[in-house]
């Protein structure tokens, strides 16, 4: 496996994984809009919410980044150098 | 405010272009009880919800339902992704494709625009509710209809997923209308509007 193939491989994981994260971020989110005072879904939500910055920031030195505002390079600007979501190959790796 | 995140919340992944899909898919964007009526629904009411978490459980699945919305429309952009003439011209995704070649446009499997009627604001929690709960089972019925004619399992996928949110809001809105009735008055024996005749403060 070459260089580019071995990133587009990692970013198609990372991918994969953040989605997951995020889709348990949104449930737990609106589970606790109906039950603020729960506990146990306030402790999940946190776990997650770590697990969820680790990644972005793996995703974003992988990929490229997922808001504007993490576009980071000085002399380009990345945010509009990856494909967009809707395109399949941004789905494929 | 919002911002916007470069992801699909479910990723979409369609290899095979298939007119006659993106022919009824279409209606889950702008049709009656498609993903743009969910978000604007929900979004707009919010302003005269009378207590703050139900306004922030209609803020969050507005949001949820904009990145629904950005989910359909990649479906309708990989299906119609390198058709052929030919195909389109011998599918009912010929009409569509006279007016809006292979852009996402949102409307009807009918071709019908998107109409501001497919969703309501009637700025009374008890009413606003009862719509979005009826509004999320109309939402999941029609993906059901879309998997029965979905014949490409890429396509199934994503609508399985987007069916199973329905059921998820459905059920939040229930908690969401339950927690409102809890804080009606005691002798308000029946569901109804605890702002028409006085307004009530803020919790």
């Amino acid at each position: 496996m070459d260089m580019m193939n071995k990133n587009a491989a990692n970013g198609a994981r990372l991918l994969d994984e953040l989605q997951k994260v995020d889709f348990c971020l949104v449930e737990t989110n609106l589970y606790l809009d109906a039950y603020p005072s729960c506990a146990e879904a306030l402790a999940f939500y946190r776990t997650l919410k770590e697990k969820r910055q680790q990644l972005a920031k793996q995703y974003e030195a992988t990929v490229g980044p997922l808001t504007a505002t993490a576009s980071e390079n000085a002399v380009s600007w990345d945010w509009i150098k990856t494909p967009w979501p809707w395109e399949l190959v941004a789905n494929m790796g | 405010m919002w911002i916007y995140e470069k992801k699909l919340q479910y990723p979409v992944r369609i290899k095979n272009p298939n007119a006659r899909l993106a022919h009824i898919i279409v209606s889950q964007l702008g049709g009656p009880d498609g993903e743009l009526g969910a978000s604007m629904r929900y979004l707009n009411q919010r302003y005269a919800m009378p207590y703050r978490d139900v306004a922030g459980m209609l803020t969050d699945v507005g949001t949820e339902e904009l990145a629904h919305l950005e989910i359909v429309a990649a479906i309708l952009h990989q299906l119609t992704a390198n058709l052929s003439e030919e195909e389109i011209a011998k599918s009912p995704f010929a009409a569509y494709f006279t007016d809006h070649t292979t852009g996402v446009y949102p409307a009807g499997a009918d071709g019908t625009p998107f109409n501001a009627r497919a969703f309501a604001v009637k700025g009374d929690v008890i009413t606003d509710l009862s719509e979005d709960l009826a509004a999320e089972q109309k939402a999941r019925t029609t993906y059901e209809n879309l998997i029965r004619l979905s014949d490409d399992p890429d396509v199934t996928e994503p609508l399985r997923y987007l069916r199973a949110r329905e059921i998820v809001h459905f059920q939040r809105f229930g908690d969401a209308l339950t927690r409102t009735q809890e804080r009606l008055d005691s002798r308000n024996f029946y569901a109804f509007n605890p702002v028409y005749d006085k307004i009530q403060p803020r919790e």
